[in-house]
């Protein structure tokens, strides 16, 4: 069980408030993510679930009760930290037993757990080492074993890949995945990085300045963004976005489109402008395009390699249905 | 070849100048715990003069390990010393700890608390036998007295009179007696430095992790549990170099001995080398060569503690 259900819940630091009244439900066994710029209040969020902070109005529910009131380590809720925080003194057994110790589970019972979740991460070889003697992802790997022992009904996850290298991010990710589809517990994870939103959640939560931007699942947020936020924060590279005569002919204030949904042609394109920057992947090139007369930079993404470099004119056809129309307060227009 | 020989030749005179500076006493003292060398001998004035011909051997040596005043020496400086590392260490993580929390006017009270390590050795120790601890006009004979007072004014009082006049005078305590003189120099010493300990803990604390603290609490460890595993094995490093530097000067405590008992009761190894050098420069540098065995016999102990913590 892991149903999570916070109303109205505020947070201010002093004279300043981070978190607006804010309402949102977890379902158990969902795997969420809070996403958004730095600052957004995210972690804070996270935090006040965990009862790492306290919060300042409003109630947490976990499992149909009321947390206020109830300590962290009462929560049913295991966090893993953006820093591992492994305790570097202790070996990873003593590291991952720590929990089970303070909850004065007897010896027996202790092994057991750890070596079950030992091999569930393939830890076994390590166990004897202090957290000093591991890699990134082997500590990493440390801190969710240390999570997992205690059979809690959600998992937090504070940014927990953002030490890591990009290779072994997208490992981790994968195994944090599988995690999940094996315990079928709740997850809250917390990222800035919507390519790890957008693989990773069921639900995805937009945040941005303590207030929720949009809930839904990656594809919905993709879709069909509620304003130019969303739009603009999901999806690699951005959207494109701009005012003016366009806009004007969509009768919206302002449109957007994403780089995968302009076509580049060979002439006579709807649009046309210089190449700026052209990235070559192989699999996709993306050009930087100036002098469109729509926005400063275009961004379009072609697949394959396109032969066309710095400085030469490029034909764009933009495809009519999958532009995104929003308003003067940069909300969505449906 | 050129490009070693020049830093060698620039290090030379630094060199040589500690060679000297170590070197040329360490050896006198060698030389002189080899002969008989009084300052003032009429029985024997040939003796008053450093000369080979006035050779020993081991003799000076014999003579310091059978006196008495010699082995009470080391017990006493062992003593002192192992007293004042506990103390300092135990009273300097409990202070850290305490004013490691933030609240009105720390800064006022760290540096209040760190002034008592500017006050120079004979100062603090007269200080101490005179203001503090005399039995007469000290603090604590002032205080002894006045406790005396109460209790002798509670005798007639109603109900819980009978239950005060059972109550004795209370005696205050001589600390320039033979008995007690060890613990006014072990008090003196352990308020001076212990400052020295909360300095370095307090640094130590507050590179401590704080969200291993707070990953401590989400397993459920309470104060006692997140002191015990996380914040002392962290201040483990920083122990072992204040018992080490605290052990270096303490072994060499002089000033307090002199002042509080001129030695009695308190003596310890240098104030024994101290009494000996009056006239007997031999049996002081035999005595002498034993304090620079049993620093290097404290020091082995205290680096391989060190570097044990430091390899974890």
């Amino acid at each position: 069980m892991g149903r999570i259900v916070l109303e109205n819940v505020s947070k201010s630091f002093g004279d300043t408030q981070v978190i607006p009244p804010l309402s949102l439900t977890i379902e158990d066994g969902e795997f969420a993510v809070f996403v958004g710029p730095s600052g957004c209040g995210k972690s804070t969020l996270l935090r006040l679930i965990a009862g790492l902070e306290e919060v300042s109005g409003g109630s947490i529910v976990i499992d149909g009760t009321e947390v206020a009131d109830v300590p962290p380590a009462k929560r049913g809720l295991a966090m893993v930290f953006q820093s591992y925080a492994l305790y570097p003194h202790m070996t990873v057994r003593k590291n991952i037993a720590f929990p089970l110790r303070m909850a004065k589970m007897t010896q027996s019972d202790i092994d057991a757990r750890v070596n079950q979740a030992a091999s569930v991460l393939n830890l076994n070889d390590y166990l004897e080492r202090k957290p000093g003697q591991l890699s990134g992802g082997q500590r990493q790997r440390v801190a969710i074993g240390r999570a997992i022992v205690r059979e809690p009904s959600a998992f937090l996850f504070d940014e927990p890949l953002s030490n890591l290298d990009a290779a072994l991010r997208v490992g981790m990710r994968m195994e944090i995945l599988e995690l999940h589809n094996k315990l079928e517990t709740t997850m809250i994870y917390v990222t800035h990085d919507q390519v790890e939103a957008m693989t990773m959640a069921n639900k995805i939560v937009v945040l941005r300045a303590g207030v929720i931007e949009q809930v839904g699942s990656p594809l919905e947020l993709y879709r069909s963004p509620r304003n130019k936020f969303v739009a603009s924060f999901i999806g690699s590279p951005k959207m494109n976005i701009f005012e003016g005569d366009e806009a004007k002919k969509h009768n919206a204030h302002s449109i957007g489109i994403r780089p995968e949904h302009i076509d580049v042609v060979k002439s006579n394109g709807e649009w046309q402008g210089t190449v700026g920057v052209a990235e070559h992947l192989g699999s996709d090139t993306f050009f930087h395009i100036h002098n469109t007369g729509l926005s400063e930079i275009l961004t379009v993404r072609a697949i394959g390699d396109v032969n066309l470099r710095n400085g030469d004119t490029i034909h764009l056809n933009p495809r009519a249905d999958d532009f995104h129309r929003f308003d003067e307060k940069g909300l969505r227009i449906t | 070849m050129s490009n070693r020989t020049i830093p060698r030749l620039l290090q030379t005179p630094a060199v040589l100048l500690l060679l000297f500076w170590m070197l040329v006493p360490l050896g006198m003292t060698l030389f002189f715990s080899f002969i008989r060398y009084f300052l003032n001998n009429t029985r024997r004035p040939e003796w008053t003069s450093p000369s080979i011909d006035n050779w020993r051997g081991f003799g000076n040596y014999q003579y310091v390990w059978n006196q008495d005043a010699f082995w009470l020496a080391i017990q006493n400086s062992l003593l002192i010393v192992c007293s004042i590392l506990f103390l300092t260490v135990a009273l300097g993580i409990a202070i850290a700890v305490l004013i490691n929390r933030s609240f009105p006017g720390r800064g006022i009270v760290r540096v209040l608390l760190i002034s008592p390590f500017f006050v120079m050795p004979a100062v603090n120790a007269v200080l101490w036998i005179n203001m503090l601890l005399d039995p007469v006009l000290g603090l604590q004979g002032i205080a002894v007295a006045n406790i005396n007072d109460v209790i002798l004014g509670l005798r007639d009082a109603p109900l819980v009179g009978g239950f005060f006049s059972l109550w004795p005078k209370f005696e205050p305590i001589s600390f320039r007696a033979t008995q007690t003189s060890a613990y006014a120099v072990i008090m003196m010493v352990t308020w001076q430095w212990t400052p020295f300990a909360v300095l370095i803990f307090m640094t130590s604390l507050q590179s401590e992790d704080q969200q291993q603290k707070e990953a401590a609490v989400l397993d459920g460890a309470g104060a006692w549990s997140q002191f015990r595993f996380l914040t002392l094995p962290h201040l483990g490093r920083p122990i072992a170099i204040v018992v080490m530097i605290q052990a270096i000067f303490h072994l060499s405590l002089y000033a307090e001995i002199e002042i509080v008992s001129r030695g009695n009761g308190n003596k310890n190894l240098p104030y024994y080398i101290g009494e000996l050098v009056n006239n007997n420069i031999g049996a002081a540098s035999a005595t002498g060569i034993f304090a620079v065995i049993l620093a290097n016999i404290v020091a082995i102990f205290l680096l391989r503690m060190v570097g044990k913590t430091l390899m974890e």
